[in-house]
């Protein structure tokens, strides 16, 4: 079936180009005109689209993007006399920086506060070009020259047309190419889930910033091109209600594809022309749209073709957990396993102490389990580790070098990985997906290919799709390769998280409770992976409740209690010790398989 | 000096309105956890009602604004019905369905009464208070005590009384609440319904020192908000406290920067909730993994 579509995906995108390209052609004075204004949405439809939908960064500034690409036209071409393309180019430098200015917020907050930040800015740009004196103010600025391109004027609406739809095809391809790519599938892990991006090595606040250029770039394009094309701009293009109109585009096509961020904006901009003359009932109309848009189908138009279609594949097949593989061997990363070394560790909150001067040490090619009551500090420890959370005090190590109070994304390019206690895969991220996000070592940086490279982020994703696929075979996860995570039942949910830790080749690899939830079958299986992962060199830590599997699995075990380690040593020997019975069990009986 | 303490009042008044817009916004958010970015539509329709009382109905200015507050109240209520199903989900999705709701209301409104606005005459005609040179009008002193009269019985509604204190209860643990017997619906409902309310007088009393217009709540609901996250989002005391910080700022800007009052207020704004984004009253939160 998937097959299918693939093979009518390039004869409908031929068909959809003919038609765009044949369009003007059947279209008198007026509708060439909506068709352009259309086009001009679509551009910041998209752009809105890949910054909320994609990367997850709520903008309501996009418009401010627009108007900066705009003004900055308007203003160098009448006022300095600059050509129109020379202006075009730095009024585009110029929506990178304010792109960048109006990110920044996101480095500190998100969700609701980034959004009244965001409209706080563009509130305190649409401030500035109605007052300042180089605007025009009020009356706006008017006689900004027409782009000629090849000798030609394109002062015809029709060949106007013509530029904005090669511009939007470029933008559409470039967002598909950064979407499906290593860059956009780290945007979309950054909006599922930025925490466990952030430990799976994605440098997030890099990210964030990445996400609100890109949004600039095609607010900042769709800006110079209308400036172009109406010669005349003023305030009121840039209000508050043409943001939440472009949001109500974005949110109707649906803001997770771009597709349908295209669809979107060019639909509402047809309906409010046909309603022009009832502007009211029209905005009744899309704000009612977008309440029950939200309400029942929050993925927009986009996403209804996907539900029908997963709704019908439940139908008739489903996704059985019969179709897991059996457990192959950890592919070889030619990396060895790292000493762990943490050392008077001290982690308080306000008050409280949740780690009181720990001290441990883990060996390459050894299993070290940590123990102890529920609110110990076990998960603590880890958050520590991996790089959550800044210790008051102590330090953690690997193989000698000083990693506590780095960032998560550099711990994990040190060489952790780590899962969680409660399942933290993204959610909106196909498991193979899943696997090539932390297979990713790339920096951000990195990321310039897409400019000047774009053949290297080819071959760089070619090549991580077949490593990924053999981690996959070798979890046995092949045939869940194109399932959505929380499509699968939970104990294959923990094997992927398992699989995502180890795609990015850790030599120390963190378990939160690798066990819970699992039944006897699949705690079987989970031991004879970690041996496997034990085996192939790299150092494991684990957290878990299960005594019997601590037991059997872990060569030491470390016990906490109240952030203190109060025992450690071989797991017979500990299991022994009074103050430990007494601490984590409360009672001076051996714990019973039963667990 | 004098205009100091001129721009001070002036600025003073606002706040208070602005800390009636912050308290409806804390209160819906620390209850539910919805951001209600309609709030400035809810209060642009109290502030038409008002004014259709006051105007055309020729209700006294007292009568007038409490009918509005409860005929908005009724209007809040709808919109938490409706927005029922996003509740404790995801917190954009609810972001943009208020957003869409706001754009109803405002739909609504110029369906209703034009876009062209109406200014309303100050209820209150005596002649301004003259304190060691600064003119007070008396309207202004009116419009800060009514805030400060709300705010004291909203914080006795919510300590003193059963229904308050489980609104509060629902606020610290929706599923602890739900265990002990409290109807968890009913409560968001009552909280919106209140939220709503406080954006109709905050409205209505507005509306003599603006201009109605289908927009007014644009500007006003974005100071509020502004006002409750400088505070300290869900924080009683921080929505006051944020509430007359955002005033006496903007009073100042637009005393110094004159036209550029909005710009300078909100990037002194952004940069406030960048170095403390938990706000003056918010509390730390920590990352749980």
């Amino acid at each position: 079936m998937n097959r299918l579509f693939a093979a009518r995906r390039p004869l409908g995108l031929a068909a959809l180009a003919i038609v765009a390209w044949v369009l003007p052609y059947r279209l008198n004075v007026y509708w060439i005109s909506v068709a352009d204004t259309a086009l001009l949405f679509a551009l910041l439809a998209v752009g809105l689209g890949l910054v909320m939908g994609i990367a997850g960064q709520v903008n309501l500034a996009q418009v401010a993007f627009f108007g900066v690409g705009a003004y900055g036209v308007g203003i160098l071409t009448t006022a300095h006399g600059f050509g129109f393309w020379l202006a075009a180019l730095l009024a585009m430098v110029a929506a990178v920086c304010a792109g960048l200015v109006v990110g920044l917020p996101a480095l500190r907050v998100q969700s609701h506060y980034l959004g009244i930040v965001t409209l706080g800015l563009a509130v305190a740009f649409l401030d500035w070009v109605t007052n300042a004196p180089v605007t025009g103010g009020d009356s706006g600025l008017s006689g900004i020259p027409t782009p000629p391109l090849f000798g030609v004027g394109l002062s015809s609406q029709y060949l106007y047309y013509y530029l904005e739809l090669i511009v939007l095809a470029a933008g559409l391809a470039f967002g598909y190419f950064v979407v499906r790519t290593s860059l956009g599938r780290r945007l979309r892990a950054m909006r599922d889930d930025a925490l466990a991006a952030g430990a799976a090595g994605a440098e997030i606040r890099v990210l964030r910033m990445i996400a609100f250029v890109l949004a600039s770039v095609y607010g900042g394009a769709a800006g110079v091109l209308y400036a172009g094309l109406i010669h005349y701009i003023a305030p009121e293009t840039f209000s508050i209600a043409d943001m939440f109109l472009l949001l109500a585009m974005v949110i109707i096509g649906g803001r997770q594809s771009l597709w349908g961020c295209v669809v979107g904006a060019i639909g509402l901009t047809v309906a409010q022309q046909e309603l022009i003359n009832l502007a009211a009932y029209a905005q009744l109309g899309y704000g009612m749209l977008v309440v029950a848009v939200v309400v029942f189908a929050p993925t927009g138009l986009a996403g209804v073709p996907s539900r029908v279609r997963r709704w019908r594949l439940r139908r008739w097949s489903g996704i059985s957990a019969a179709a897991l593989g059996s457990f192959s061997g950890v592919p070889s990363s030619g990396r060895t396993g790292a000493v762990l070394e943490v050392s008077g560790l001290v982690m308080r909150f306000r008050g409280v102490i949740a780690l009181d001067r720990v001290s441990l040490r883990a060996e390459p090619g050894e299993i070290l389990g940590i123990v102890g009551p529920n609110g110990s500090g076990k998960t603590t420890l880890f958050n520590v580790i991996s790089g959550l959370y800044r210790p008051s005090g102590g330090r953690v190590d690997l193989d000698g070098r000083v990693i506590s109070g780095s960032r998560p994304w550099r711990i994990s390019h040190h060489g952790v990985a780590r899962t969680f206690q409660h399942l933290r895969l993204f959610g909106n991220l196909t498991v193979l997906d899943n696997v090539r996000m932390a297979m990713d070592r790339t920096r951000s940086w990195w990321s310039w290919r897409y400019v000047f490279w774009p053949v290297g982020v080819w071959r760089h994703e070619r090549e991580l799709s077949r490593q990924a696929g053999a981690v996959l075979d070798a979890f046995g996860l092949a045939a869940f390769a194109g399932a959505l995570p929380h499509s699968l039942p939970y104990g294959i949910q923990r094997r992927v998280e398992i699989a995502r830790a180890m795609a990015s080749a850790p030599r120390l690899l963190l378990l939160d409770e690798p066990a819970a939830g699992l039944n006897g079958d699949e705690q079987r299986q989970l031991a004879e992976i970690v041996r496997a992962i034990r085996a192939s060199g790299v150092t494991v830590v684990l957290i878990e409740h299960n005594m019997g599997l601590v037991m059997s699995l872990c060569d030491r075990v470390v016990v906490l209690d109240s952030g203190a380690v109060i025992a450690s040593g071989v797991p017979a020997s500990v299991a022994a010790q009074p103050a430990v019975l007494e601490a984590y069990l409360g009672t001076t009986t051996l714990p019973s398989e039963a667990s | 000096m004098q205009s100091f303490f001129q721009t001070l009042v002036s600025g003073l008044s606002f706040g208070a309105v602005y800390s009636l817009i912050a308290l409806g916004f804390s209160l819906v958010y620390r209850t539910m956890g919805l951001v209600n970015f309609a709030h400035g539509a809810v209060l642009m329709t109290g502030a038409y009602l008002a004014s259709t009382f006051y105007l055309s109905a020729r209700l006294p200015f007292a009568v007038a604004v409490p009918a509005a507050v409860l005929a908005t109240g009724v209007v809040g209520l709808l919109i938490e019905r409706v927005l029922r199903p996003l509740e404790s989900k995801d917190v954009d999705l609810m972001l943009i369905g208020t957003i869409g709701a706001g754009t109803v209301l405002e739909a609504v409104a110029i369906l209703i009464w034009t876009s062209s606005g109406r200014g309303v005459p100050s209820p209150v005609r005596a002649a301004p208070l003259d304190v060691g040179g600064v003119r007070i009008p008396v309207y202004n002193l009116v419009v800060i005590a009514v805030a400060a009269v709300t705010m004291v019985l909203l914080t006795l509604f919510l300590q003193r009384t059963k229904r308050g204190a489980a609104m509060q209860a629902v606020a610290m643990d929706p599923e602890a609440a739900t265990a002990v017997g409290i109807h968890v619906g009913r409560s968001n409902a009552v909280a919106f319904a209140i939220g709503a309310g406080l954006a109709a007088l905050a409205g209505s009393l507005a509306s003599p020192m603006l201009f109605v217009s289908p927009t007014m709540g644009d500007s006003l609901g974005i100071q509020g908000f502004a006002a409750a996250i400088l505070g300290g989002f869900g924080s009683i005391p921080g929505a006051i406290v944020g509430g007359l910080g955002i005033g006496v700022i903007g009073s100042f800007a637009a005393q110094w920067f004159q036209g550029y009052s909005d710009l300078v207020t909100f990037v002194v704004f952004t940069v406030l909730v960048m170095v403390r984004p938990t706000g003056v009253f918010g509390e730390k939160t920590v990352n749980r993994a």
